[in-house]
């Protein structure tokens, strides 16, 4: 085993002994745990591996922190993939088995109450969750909390905005019809006027559907999380998805895309409006500059007349693994990595909202960052997305009964989901 | 069930050494015999109960229960309400008949091809070997390997068959291309092992029956129905048996092709969710029994209903 | 044959060649496209041109400096090597048993093996993924070692012991006359005769475990074991928006390369180790 790949990471000459003895014994009893990248790190000190999904520049970060740990401890940035799925697929998979190689990890704002559950988090209290409450924002820092407990740091918020070219449409719309209006003017016309959402099978289409109604003062779920409501906010959101979908601007692969595929489109030229997360913008100015002189932002619009929208929120939250075996250190590491000057660097450099309130006054982020009170107007009444252990199956659930949202029925649909996200809830249902 | 189907097997595969048996007094000779294939049988027999039949009984145990990892609280003893859960999920009979259509679907088309390639393979004037050797590369080939290639295939832009046969459109992201875009990867990866197969039955067909038929001015088809294909007849069953059940298992070429989005999902991509992504062991474990029972019933109605002869089961006649 | 004429065969051989033809165009196209995938740049990845139009080596260079992938490699070559060698060893016994042998069990042997060979793979992986988060297995080579063994045995032990009857066994039997025991027969007379099918298969267990999906993909979640079909599918790019299409391809592209090698040389026995442990009618 250890002639197949020659010295490619330190420390793995013990492990593969290791991998020997087991085999050896064959099925042995409680072979020591299989340690994932847990070689020795830098000098010798301890390694905090950190799972997170890509996030261009984040390694400056995490050496930024590594400057300051002083060689107490070594953070090693760990790229999950690309998709939300596909990263909680992973760390899910180690978790289940107690893998003690994952010390922080990076959760979808949404996974905080099935891990907490699970017990595969752990809490943040004392010091460590009087440092994290100071200074965030309470709506991001209501997904990291279950139960009344804390058990995430807010790493970075996310909020989807309507993004316009106001070459196209001089006033942004402020609501859903408006915008379709809009759009079917400008189809008129000739000009460019597709409305990009992301409408894929997937967690960005429960993202819109979420915010949709909550725009419309509905409830998917109830708010203890267990039972399955779909009131007529609902029913009406799934009526205001529908007319998207079916309404000649909409994307003909509506229900294939996903944020960055909307996001080409957006660059491409072909569309008049994007529902999107902030990262756009920076990709804008790069990859079109004399297109993003006209690219604007405004609120998400409403779906009721005179009802500003209340998008969904997103983002990240950092947590520290029950089974790291540097617990002190990952909760060091993880404050580090969400401290102030952290998310001031993120932001300017990768696009992702700060979750501390005091990182948006700062100077420097007015002019680099000039969505900011967009943003953080839509901070101040989010939705949050369904607060439950069973989200997952949920949202699988909702991608799965609302694809292709031009197949959509409203009254319908809504039974359908009641019935079948009752069953999610229970952990009974089957997954489709 | 699995009994009648190692005893259908079985039964002639002893015959093998049929003129031994019947000696009422086993001689020293005899019992030393017996330890030694006792001795060379027993690794491979005690791996292969022990990493198969032990689990499949354990997950029958977990199916019986209700155990989802991320509730560890809420493990309970619920007798058979997963069967029921799964049975009357339109899910599992949607994924169920996806499967199904694959499998048939598929089968069908290989074994037409295997045959057409079969016949190449075994008559060619020019190139046999070269014929031999390239059909072997989508047998040997790792099937994730090629459905990335079919994926980048018919993907739009990037691909060099997606702008040909549907310009303007995204097959992979419609519920019948992406079907058929699957059945196109099972039949391409797998009909040369469906070829190599009916080619073993082809070489049995004596010459000089098919000679006589031409003297009696039977027309190349007629040849090959009347007496190619009855000769071939236990060869043709076993390779669709091998072939169905393979099939029936499909998961390779869904997960990386579709992942089981637009109604794609078979069973085997079903109860990986449910386990892996779900992380519901009951339920993913009852779906495991029903592919279990599901398998087995098509191997059972093979070998009775068309009186299959398993592989091996055949070897008496080739002393 | 011969009843055909000199001239006509001029034509048939032209029309046999055009089939060739044919078949080649089908096994290959699609081993082609992903090879021509691998070879692009970034900004002709999305040409869909079948031919690149200007060729890089960077895709290569790429996976051969990230550690994802070359511990993939390490994984899949490893495991592949000593699943065969034990699935291999564990059959030749049971297969020289079979073939030779007299004792009550061969009956029951071989249905297992049968039924194993058509056992639905999925159906173990919910049993196997909980026994071996318990046991520690979860995430390892035996972890993976072991279900391969597994499904690799009745390939091994029918395509063994169909070659075993080929044997000249009178040499045994000769073996026996001067005193040696059935085991040293075994190994000293038999097993050396026994090598070339046994070398065919290991190619074809080889094959086997190089392919499996299923079980690296449910029983593995870290580069400690992961395999590469499975670490294919887990391909992140080095960025964010970087499509990972020319990694995925060149890493397609050197799992394949033993497939190819496998079948350039060895096409004749795996061929014959094919066809002999399946049907002869």
């Amino acid at each position: 085993m250890r002639g197949a790949h020659p010295g490619v990471v330190p420390g793995r000459r013990g492990r593969s002994r290791r991998y020997r003895a087991a085999a050896a014994l064959g099925a042995a009893f409680l072979a020591a745990p299989m340690v994932a990248a847990c070689g020795s790190g830098g000098g010798g000190g301890t390694t905090i591996n950190v799972y997170y999904g890509p996030e261009e520049n984040f390694q400056n970060v995490v050496e930024a922190c590594n400057a300051k740990a002083a060689g107490r401890y070594r953070i090693v940035y760990n790229t999950l993939p690309r998709e939300a799925d596909g990263q909680r697929e992973q760390m899910v998979r180690r978790l289940a088995a107690g893998d003690p190689g994952m010390d922080v990890l990076g959760l979808d704002v949404t996974w905080t109450p099935e891990f907490a559950e699970a017990g595969w988090i752990e809490e943040w209290a004392g010091q460590n969750r009087a440092d994290v409450e100071s200074g965030t924002l309470p709506g991001p820092l209501k997904t990291a909390t279950y139960h009344g407990k804390l058990y995430a740091a807010p790493k970075n918020t996310n909020v989807q905005l309507l993004w316009y070219r106001d070459d196209l449409v001089p006033n942004p719309p402020q609501t859903w019809d408006e915008m379709l209006s809009m759009a079917e003017q400008l189809k008129q016309q000739g000009k460019p006027n597709e409305v990009l959402v992301t409408g894929a099978q997937y967690e960005g289409l429960v993202a819109t559907y979420n915010t949709l109604v909550a725009s419309s003062g509905g409830h998917i779920i109830s708010d203890d999380g267990t039972r399955a409501v779909m009131d007529a906010g609902a029913v009406h959101a799934l009526d205001e998805l529908r007319k998207l979908a079916t309404s000649p601007v909409a994307d003909p692969s509506l229900s294939n895309d996903k944020e960055d595929s909307i996001r080409h489109t957006m660059e491409d030229g072909r569309a008049a409006f994007e529902l999107n997360w902030p990262f756009v913008y920076a990709s804008m100015r790069k990859d079109r500059p004399e297109l993003a002189a006209h690219f604007k932002w405004a609120p998400y619009p409403g779906t009721l007349p005179g009802m500003p929208g209340k998008a969904a929120i997103g983002g990240f939250n950092l947590a520290v693994s029950t089974y790291s075996r540097h617990k002190p250190e990952a909760f060091e590491a993880a404050k580090c990595l969400r401290s102030a000057e952290s998310q001031k660097y993120s932001a300017i450099n990768s696009g992702v909202p700060p979750t501390i309130e005091a990182v948006y006054a700062d100077p420097d982020m007015t002019q680099k960052y000039p969505m900011k009170d967009a943003i953080l107007q839509e901070l101040t009444d989010p939705a949050v997305r369904p607060i439950t252990p069973a989200y997952q199956n949920a949202s699988t659930v909702i991608s799965t009964v609302l694809s292709p949202p031009s197949g959509i029925d409203p009254q319908r649909t809504a039974d359908r989901l009641r019935k079948e996200l009752q069953d999610a809830l229970d952990s009974k249902g089957v997954l489709p | 069930m699995s009994e009648q189907l190692a005893t259908a097997v079985a039964s002639t595969a002893t015959t093998t050494k049929a003129p031994e048996k019947g000696k009422a007094v086993l001689s020293e000779g005899k019992r030393a015999e017996r330890r030694l294939g006792w001795l060379l049988c027993a690794p491979a027999a005690i791996v292969m109960l022990a990493v198969t039949g032990y689990p499949i009984v354990y997950s029958f145990w977990l199916s019986l229960q209700r155990f989802d990892l991320r509730f560890p609280a809420r493990r309970e003893f619920i007798g058979l309400d997963n069967y029921v859960t799964v049975l009357t999920s339109g899910y599992w009979w949607t994924a169920f008949g996806v499967t199904a259509v694959i499998t048939v679907i598929s089968v069908a088309i290989e074994l037409v091809l295997g045959m057409i390639l079969a016949l190449i393979m075994h008559r060619a004037l020019v190139g046999r070997g070269l014929v031999r050797t390239v059909s072997l590369i989508p047998y040997g080939i790792v099937t994730v390997v090629a459905a990335f290639s079919w994926r980048y295939a018919w993907t739009p832009k990037t691909g060099y068959l997606a702008d040909l046969v549907s310009p303007g459109g995204a097959p992979l992201t419609e519920r019948l291309p992406s079907l058929a875009i699957i059945i196109l990867a099972e039949v391409w990866k797998t009909t040369p092992f469906m070829a190599l197969l009916l080619m073993a039955g082809l070489a049995l067909v004596p010459d000089d029956l098919l000679k006589a038929a031409a003297m009696d001015g039977a027309s190349a088809w007629q040849r090959f129905v009347k007496v190619t294909l009855p000769v071939m007849k236990p060869a043709i069953l076993v390779a669709l048996l091998f072939r169905t059940l393979d099939a029936f298992r499909v998961f390779d070429n869904i997960f990386i092709l579709t992942n089981g989005a637009q109604q794609t999902s078979s069973v085997s991509i079903q109860a990986y969710d449910n386990l892996i992504k779900g992380l519901n062991l009951g339920i993913g474990s009852t779906m495991s029994i029903l592919i279990f029972l599901t398998v087995a019933v098509i191997a059972f109605l093979f070998v009775k209903g068309f009186g299959t002869a398993a592989p091996g089961s055949d070897q008496g006649g080739r002393r | 044959m011969a009843i055909i004429g000199g001239t006509e065969t001029t034509g048939r051989k032209v029309r046999w060649a055009l089939l060739d033809v044919v078949v080649v165009v089908y096994a290959l196209v699609p081993v082609l496209w992903i090879v021509s995938l691998s070879f692009k740049t970034t900004d002709t990845l999305t040409d869909g041109n079948f031919i690149p139009r200007k060729w890089t080596l960077d895709n290569y260079r790429t996976i051969f400096t990230t550690t994802e992938f070359v511990r993939a490699l390490g994984n899949s070559i490893g495991i592949a090597l000593i699943s065969t060698a034990i699935a291999v060893v564990l059959g030749t016994m049971a297969a020289y048993a079979i073939a030779r042998l007299d004792f009550p069990g061969k009956r029951a042997l071989i249905g297992v093996s049968l039924l194993i060979a058509m056992f639905p793979q999925v159906s173990l992986v919910s049993p196997l993924f909980e026994t071996e988060r318990t046991l520690g297995l979860f995430n390892t080579w035996p972890g993976l070692i072991l279900p391969y063994i597994t499904f690799a045995l009745p390939l091994s032990i029918y395509t063994l012991s169909a070659f075993f009857r080929e044997i000249p066994w009178e040499l045994e039997k000769a073996a026996k006359m001067d005193g040696a025991t059935p085991g040293q027969a075994f190994r000293r007379v038999i097993a050396p005769l026994a090598a070339p099918g046994v070398f065919t298969t290991a190619i074809l267990v080889f094959i086997f475990c190089w392919n499996d999906f299923v079980f690296a993909i449910s029983l593995t979640s870290t580069s400690a074991s992961r395999t590469v079909p499975a670490a294919l599918s887990f391909f992140t790019g080095s960025s964010q928006f970087e499509d990972p299409a020319g990694s995925i391809s060149a890493a397609a592209v050197v799992i394949t390369v033993p497939i190819i090698v496998f079948v350039l040389f060895f096409q004749r026995r795996i061929v014959a180790g094919l066809t002999s442990g399946a049907v002869k009618g």
